[in-house]
C-alpha cells in the first residue's frame, strides 16, 4: 500500500514536471492543468500558515502570480514540489512579517490621542458616509488598499485593472476624501 | 472550509488560472548553476591573467612555496564554492548544502591560519608607510572583487532569490576571497599582519554590505503582471 502511494506520487511529480516544463513553452493548457493541480495541495499547505480565510485567499492569489513570474527559474528535469513550495512558503513568510509590522502599526495607533482633534469636536462624519459619496471604483480602490491592506497588486489584480490605474484611483480617493473632510 | 466558502474559493481559483493561462508567454528557463559558475569562473580567471599580467612578478615561482600556494589555493576555492551557492541561492528550492558552506569556512580559516604562520614582521617599518602600502591594498581587494560580484549578483537577479541577504552574502563572500587570492598572488608583501589587516579586514566589511544590500535588492518580489485589455469583463467573476 505504502509503495503504491510511493509510486502514485512519483508519478504525480513526474507529470507536474511535465507540465511546468510545457507552460515554460508558453502552452497555456498545460498553465490550467498544472494550476489547477497544484490548488488543493497549496491551499492545505498555506492554510497551515495562515489562518483567516480572507487573508489566506490573497496569499493563494500571491503564490501562484509568483509562480507565474519566477517561472524561468524552474530547472526541467528537476522535480516540481521543492520549488513550488520554497516559492509558496516564501510569500507566506512575507505575508507573516506584513501582518506582524500591521499589528504593531495598529497597536501603536490604537492608543486614543489624550485631546480630541478639532475636526473630531466638530463631529466629523464616519468614514463609511464618506466613502459612500465617492465613485464605486475610487470606493472599491480605497478599501482595498487602506481598509483591507491589500498590496497594490493583490488589489489590482482583483479590481481588473493596472496597478496603475489602481494608484490614480486611489489618489483620487484620497483627494475627495480630503475634500469632503473639509467640507 | 463550508462548502459556499469553498465553491467561492473554486470561482476565485478558475478565475485567476483564466488570467494567468491567458497572459502566458514562452519564456526560457535559467542556465544551469554549472554553466553560470563556468562562465563567472571564466570570467575570474580573465581577471587573474590580466592582473598577473600586469603585475610583472614570478608568480609561478613564488607558488613552487607549499604554504603560499595552499593559502591561495584555499582562499580561491573557497570563493568558487560561496559563488555556486550562490547561484543556486536564485533558485528556488535549491537548498544549500551544510556540507559546501562549512567546506568553505574551513578553506577560509585554514588560510587564515596559513597567513599567521608565515614569515614573521618587519618592526622596521614606521607606521605610516605601513599604512600607506596597506591602503593601496585595501583599494584593490574592492577594485578586484567589483567586477565577479557585480557578475554574480547579475546572475542572481535573473533567478528568483527567496533569501536576498543570504544570497548577497555569498555573492560578496566569493568576491571577496577571489580579490584577495588575486591579491595574494600579485602583492609581494608577505607580513601576515599586513594581509590580516589590509587583504582579509577589508573585505569582511565588503560581504557584509553586499548581504545588506542583497536583502533590499536580491529578493525576489512579485512585480506588476500587466492584465489584460479586456480584464475589466473578469469582474463579472469575482476575482477574489
Amino acid at each position: 500500500m505504502k509503495e503504491l502511494d510511493e509510486a502514485r506520487r512519483g508519478e504525480r511529480s513526474r507529470l507536474r514536471a511535465e507540465l511546468m516544463e510545457a507552460l515554460q513553452k508558453g502552452d497555456p493548457d498545460a498553465c490550467a492543468t498544472l494550476f489547477d493541480d497544484i490548488g488543493p495541495s497549496l491551499t492545505y499547505f498555506l492554510r497551515r500558515r495562515v489562518a483567516d480565510a480572507h487573508e489566506l485567499e490573497d496569499v493563494y492569489q500571491e503564490v501562484f502570480m509568483a509562480l507565474f513570474e519566477a517561472r524561468h527559474t524552474y530547472e526541467p528535469g528537476r522535480p516540481f514540489e521543492p520549488w513550488l513550495f520554497a516559492i509558496a512558503r516564501n510569500i507566506a513568510v512575507d505575508y507573516s512579517r506584513r501582518r506582524w509590522s500591521r499589528a504593531r502599526w495598529e497597536e501603536l495607533v490604537a492608543e486614543p490621542p489624550e485631546q480630541l482633534t478639532e475636526a473630531f469636536n466638530r463631529g466629523a462624519p464616519e468614514l463609511e458616509t464618506l466613502l459612500a459619496k465617492l465613485p464605486s471604483d475610487q470606493h472599491e480602490a480605497f478599501a482595498m488598499l487602506k481598509l483591507d491592506g491589500l498590496s497594490i497588486e493583490t488589489a489590482s489584480v482583483k479590481a481588473g485593472v493596472s496597478a496603475g490605474a489602481l494608484k490614480v484611483r486611489a489618489h483620487r480617493a484620497y483627494k475627495a476624501l480630503k475634500r469632503l473632510l473639509g467640507e | 472550509m463550508s462548502s459556499s466558502a469553498q465553491m467561492i474559493h473554486d470561482e476565485h481559483h478558475r478565475a485567476l488560472v483564466r488570467r494567468l493561462a491567458a497572459e502566458l508567454k514562452p519564456t526560457r528557463s535559467m542556465w544551469p548553476v554549472s554553466i553560470r559558475l563556468a562562465l563567472w569562473m571564466a570570467l575570474e580567471i580573465g581577471i587573474l591573467m590580466w592582473v598577473m599580467t600586469g603585475s610583472g612578478r614570478n608568480v609561478i615561482g613564488r607558488l613552487k612555496e607549499p604554504a603560499y600556494a595552499m593559502e591561495a589555493l584555499f582562499f580561491g576555492f573557497a570563493a568558487v564554492i560561496l559563488a555556486a551557492l550562490a547561484l543556486r541561492s536564485a533558485i528556488p528550492g535549491r537548498f544549500l548544502s551544510t556540507l559546501e558552506a562549512t567546506i568553505a569556512g574551513l578553506l577560509v580559516l585554514a588560510g587564515t591560519l596559513l597567513i599567521t604562520a608565515s614569515v614573521p614582521m618587519d618592526t622596521a617599518r614606521s607606521v605610516a608607510e605601513f599604512v600607506r602600502v596597506g591602503l593601496q591594498c585595501a583599494l584593490r581587494i574592492g577594485l578586484y572583487s567589483a567586477l565577479p560580484l557585480a557578475a554574480l549578483w547579475w546572475m542572481i537577479v535573473r533567478g528568483a532569490s527567496m533569501q536576498g541577504g543570504l544570497s548577497g552574502l555569498l555573492a560578496g563572500g566569493s568576491a571577496v576571497f577571489f580579490a584577495m587570492t588575486i591579491l595574494r598572488l600579485e602583492c609581494p608583501n608577505n607580513e601576515p599582519l599586513h594581509i590580516l589587516i589590509w587583504h582579509l579586514l577589508p573585505a569582511l566589511p565588503l560581504a557584509m554590505l553586499s548581504a545588506l544590500a542583497g536583502s533590499r535588492w536580491l529578493k525576489f518580489r512579485l512585480s506588476r503582471i500587466r492584465p489584460r485589455p479586456d480584464a475589466a469583463n473578469d469582474r463579472t467573476q469575482p476575482i477574489i
